[in-house]
């Protein structure tokens, strides 16, 4: 498949008056095109400030201090701001998290849309709101053509977020980062908005970076999924292998933790500790000390990243031919190797 | 069933507003006839030594002053209903004719002042919140907060003493000079001190106070969208923050109009311009009540009305603002 962003060894740092804080570490990442990437992590983990290093859209004192953002083979990194501006909307877009306060509350939904049609392309007004009730019928909105003279607070959280939706795809950008677009709205319209999605990706072969703490939302859309820790990619696979052939036991821990696997009158799992402030990090696997699989050299040095096949790749010392041999959790009844 | 509420609501403002000024008169007359004084004194002068207990009785009667104040109250506003509000006792003219030829000077002065005041403090605040922390932002903000300490009229005086006593090329009092009253130019030169104090002194703070809510708008989720939408700096600031803070810009503009007026006071006053501030501060020091009346009412009309306008237009650009009128304890 065809890569429409590749991200190269990128490492962003915010500088804060306290020091730095090391958001993004030494990340390499890909998306190909009309595909859906899950980036799945714990809070604070650094997936929304990946998305927001590609689109540019973090204060100031957040520096990339290495690394290259590769979009359709040309590295923006270096790009001026006015030039990430002509790519913003039109090549790619994002969707937040609440949708309750992205939308500009005094602004009519249908002047939104077109906006940012009109900001791209030199159509007439007319043509634009043609496009835009094209929009707001495409995620699922009723009778747009009434709708699209509509304030914010005429919606639902739900038909907020598909607004919303629709002025993030108003310009048919190449690339969607979708951050937690779900987390905020109750689950049946959760499911719609999915479906939205998907239906999108296969009419328009958008790709979408969808981010998300919740694997059972990943699970339904992802062909991809990025698992996220301390500003580090640890495992990444194809849906099917991180679901049935997880390998780094952070993945373990996230997946144990569904209460879809809890038994009943057994408590929750979760992972022990909390995730590490992301400032002097300790020495080794940042994740040793929550790791009850965690070997000595976990504490001495970072462990390197091992194929485990073409698309599946995982940072952990367990994959190492040296390490012991243990018998990790099952999940759905899959096979583990070894 | 939409415009029938819009003229209830019209009518029940109208009403609100009658009654503030009804309010505002009673108050007036009252605490204005129990300051220390003698009305007298004003009216007749140094005459008033020389009289008798008598003949002062005889004026009293005479100018209506011996009743009890609810009498005169009552009798006074039988009177303002016909569009009489009295004698001054200074100028011994109705008070209406010493008024009307100052409302104009006043209401040039202190109309220029707002709209120049306004005007450059949304500009100022539109360009310290697009270079936040910059260093022309942080001067601003040092500056103004330094600049809005400065007594009023120390600067007036100050401004006095450089461009009319040392340079010579501004006017230091008055509205025109004498018999020039019709001349433009001539107008615009002896506003320029008078105007440039007010503007100095209100500036700063109106300035600081829409930058600052600019700023809060800035930080919202929807100027993130608006930025992944691939708009700018200008667009994001002009079409979307402003709009939203275009009602907080109103209401400050109208709950500033009473601070303006008094800075037109004492503008006037420093500048010797001939206007309704420095014929207020007379008024009381001379306790010609009717004189009082008449500007207290026309200072509250300005002061009530554009707050009742103010909240009108805000309604009309935010229609939440009408929604969430009704209090949790009517729910």
């Amino acid at each position: 498949m065809e890569n429409i962003l590749e991200i190269k060894n990128l490492s962003l740092s915010f500088y804060t008056p306290s020091g730095e804080i090391e958001a993004l570490r030494n990340i390499n990442l890909q998306l190909g095109k009309g595909e859906i990437l899950g980036i799945v992590g714990e809070s604070g983990c650094g997936k929304t400030v990946l998305s927001k290093t590609v689109l540019r859209l973090l204060p100031k004192n957040a520096k990339i201090k290495n690394g290259e953002i590769l979009l359709n083979g040309k590295d923006i990194v270096p790009y001026s701001e006015s030039k990430m501006r002509g790519l913003r909307g039109s090549v790619m877009s994002m969707v937040f998290q609440d949708p309750m306060t992205t939308l500009n509350p005094t602004i009519p939904i249908g002047k939104q849309i077109t906006e940012s049609i009109l900001k791209h392309s030199n159509i007439k007004y007319n043509e634009a709101k043609k496009q835009a009730i094209e929009m707001l019928d495409m995620v699922g909105i009723d009778s747009p053509e009434k709708r699209f003279a509509m304030q914010p607070h005429f919606f639902s959280g739900g038909m907020r977020q598909r607004c919303v939706l629709a002025i993030a795809l108003a310009s048919k950008p190449e690339i969607l980062f979708a951050d937690e677009p779900t987390t905020a709205l109750d689950v049946t319209v959760q499911a719609k908005i999915l479906d939205i999605l998907l239906k999108i990706r296969d009419e328009t072969r958008i790709s979408i970076v969808f981010i998300t703490h919740d694997f059972g939302v990943v699970a339904r859309i992802a062909d991809r999924i990025a698992v996220m820790y301390a500003g580090k990619i640890v495992e990444v696979g194809k849906t099917e292998e991180i679901f049935y052939d997880p390998r780094h036991p952070y993945t373990w821990g996230l997946l144990s933790s569904l209460p879809y696997f809890a038994k009943k009158g057994e408590p929750l799992k979760c992972i022990p500790g909390m995730p590490p402030v992301m400032m002097n990090l300790p020495k080794g696997d940042v994740f040793a000390t929550r790791n009850k699989y965690a070997l000595d050299i976990d504490y001495e040095k970072e462990p390197p990243i091992f194929d485990i096949t073409d698309t599946h790749k995982a940072a952990t010392w367990l994959l190492d031919k040296r390490a012991p041999k243990i018998k990790p959790p099952k999940f759905f009844g899959g096979e583990c190797h070894e | 069933m939409k415009n029938r509420t819009l003229i209830k609501d019209i009518i029940i403002r109208l009403l609100g507003f009658v009654l503030a000024m009804f309010v505002l008169s009673v108050v007036v007359f009252y605490f204005a006839r129990l300051a220390p004084g003698d009305p007298l004194q004003s009216f007749y002068g140094d005459a008033t030594e020389s009289m008798t207990s008598a003949e002062l009785h005889a004026a009293r009667v005479r100018l209506g002053l011996d009743a009890p104040i609810y009498i005169q109250y009552i009798k006074w506003f039988g009177n303002a209903l016909g569009g009489d509000f009295g004698l001054s006792l200074k100028y011994k003219m109705p008070a209406m004719k010493v008024v009307s030829p100052l409302i104009g000077n006043t209401l040039i002065l202190g109309s220029t002042a707002y709209v120049l005041v306004f005007a450059l403090a949304t500009g100022l605040a539109i360009a310290c919140a697009a270079n936040e922390d910059s260093l022309f932002d942080r001067a601003v903000c040092k500056i103004g907060t330094a600049a809005y300490y400065i007594p009023a009229f120390w600067l007036g005086v100050v401004l006095v003493l450089i461009f009319s006593i040392n340079l010579k090329v501004l006017p230091s009092s008055g509205a025109y000079d004498i018999g020039k009253s019709g001349d433009v130019l001539n107008r615009i030169r002896h506003m320029i001190l008078p105007l440039i104090v007010m503007i100095l002194s209100h500036l700063w703070y109106y300035a600081y106070m829409i930058r600052n809510k600019l700023l809060d708008e800035i930080r919202k989720d929807y100027v993130l969208l608006a930025k992944s939408k691939g708009l700018n700096k200008r667009e994001i600031i002009f079409h979307h923050c402003l709009r939203n803070v275009a009602p907080t810009i109103i209401s400050i503009m109208a709950i500033s109009i009473p601070h303006v007026l008094s800075g037109t006071y004492i503008a006037e006053s420093v500048f010797n311009y001939p206007g309704l501030g420095s014929l207020s501060v007379e008024s009381a020091k001379y306790h010609d009540y009717n004189l009082l009346m008449i500007l207290v009412l026309i200072t509250g009309f300005l002061v009530i009305f554009s707050s009742i306008i103010a909240k009108t237009i805000n309604e009309i650009i935010d229609p939440r603002m009408k929604d969430s009128e009704v209090s949790a304890w009517q729910r």
